[in-house]
């Protein structure tokens, strides 16, 4: 992971321990991966990077952003996970997915030995959400599934409004010329 | 006793939910468990309050007091830890409760009519009438009712 483009080193690990990166959401603390997330960066050191996308389909996608030539659709994890709307300040991106996360904060990095998997009470979409849930400290912390923020059917329907909107700008522009 | 008879006539645990008195089978029932912290964070399951740690094991948590009772919980002071069914396999379930448990032996007669189908039947304990629950049915009906995906911020 890089944190705001500095390279971190890598840590040693136990054997069966994994490094997450603890984050808040409206108060309410996520674990993931931090194999799973390339780079954090504050959502203003973006600004210009980043472009809105209108689009009906998914309220939780509001805006793209390029990195390294690679187009990544930006979920709100407020609107992702039902929680009250905040003002997040950090994006995610994801490393093996073309998807980032607004977040509110980073809080820390944890090592953890075990993901539990999610009681089977629960069987809505949490089961896509999270891998299970970890035991940090005195606290239960769901870990997250990075490709539960996107599905491979919500990908391609954004591409295709992408791909649609991005060639009506260039009949505009070639009008205009 | 006949063999018939000794079968209707079995143990329960009678729960304190609100003012009422409800009664659960005693083999689905594992302990009753002080109020540990209760762990939440988002999701869409209806009735399912969030998590509590008992044993080194993550329990969920149901929350049946706005079925029973059409309202929300009162002072939780205690967790009684049942066994849900899932196929041949089980999971520790806990339901908060605001009073001690009893052990009780009795007859199961037949559900009042109109009453929900989470109502397996009522028992005569006393004077008083408990009716008697089947933990699964209670579970499915509150998720049949309300479980959508705007249950979510409820849940947080």
């Amino acid at each position: 992971m890089k944190i705001a483009s500095q390279d971190a080193g890598k840590s040693r690990r136990a054997r069966r321990s994994e490094t997450v990166i603890l984050f808040s959401v409206a108060h309410q603390t996520f674990a993931i991966s931090a194999d799973s997330v390339q780079e954090v960066r504050s959502t203003d050191s973006l600004a210009g990077a980043a472009n809105e996308i209108e689009q009906p389909l998914l309220a939780k996608v509001r805006h793209t952003i390029e990195r390294a030539h690679r187009k990544y659709y930006v979920v709100n994890a407020c609107s992702h996970f039902n929680l009250p709307v905040t003002r997040p300040t950090l994006v995610l991106i994801l490393r093996q997915l073309r998807a980032a996360v607004l977040v509110d904060k980073i809080e820390r990095m944890a090592e953890i030995n075990a993901v539990h998997a999610l009681p089977r009470a629960f069987i809505g979409d949490e089961r896509r959400w999270y891998r299970g849930l970890a035991y940090v400290e005195d606290h239960v912390i769901p870990v997250i599934e990075p490709a539960g923020f996107l599905t491979r059917e919500e990908f391609q329907a954004l591409d295709r409004i992408t791909r649609a909107g991005e060639s009506q700008r260039e009949m505009e522009g070639a009008v205009q010329a | 006793m006949t063999a018939a008879e000794n079968t209707d006539r079995s143990s329960f645990v009678l729960l304190q939910v609100g003012e009422q008195r409800f009664a659960l089978p005693s083999e689905i029932v594992a302990e009753l468990a002080p109020p540990v912290r209760l762990h939440t964070f988002p999701h869409t399951s209806a009735l399912v309050a969030g998590v509590i740690v008992r044993r080194g094991h993550i329990v969920p948590v149901y929350d049946v007091a706005p079925t029973l009772l059409g309202q929300e919980s009162p002072v939780h002071r205690f967790y009684l830890i049942a066994q849900r069914a899932f196929g041949k396999a089980s999971e520790a379930s806990a339901i908060p409760l605001n009073g001690e448990c009893e052990l009780a032996t009795a007859e199961i007669q037949p559900p009042r009519e109109g009453r929900p189908s989470y109502v397996s039947g009522t028992l005569e304990i006393g004077e008083e009438t408990v009716e008697l629950l089947n933990f699964e049915a209670l579970v499915t009906h509150q998720s049949s009712e309300s479980g959508d995906a705007s249950h979510a911020e409820a849940q947080s």
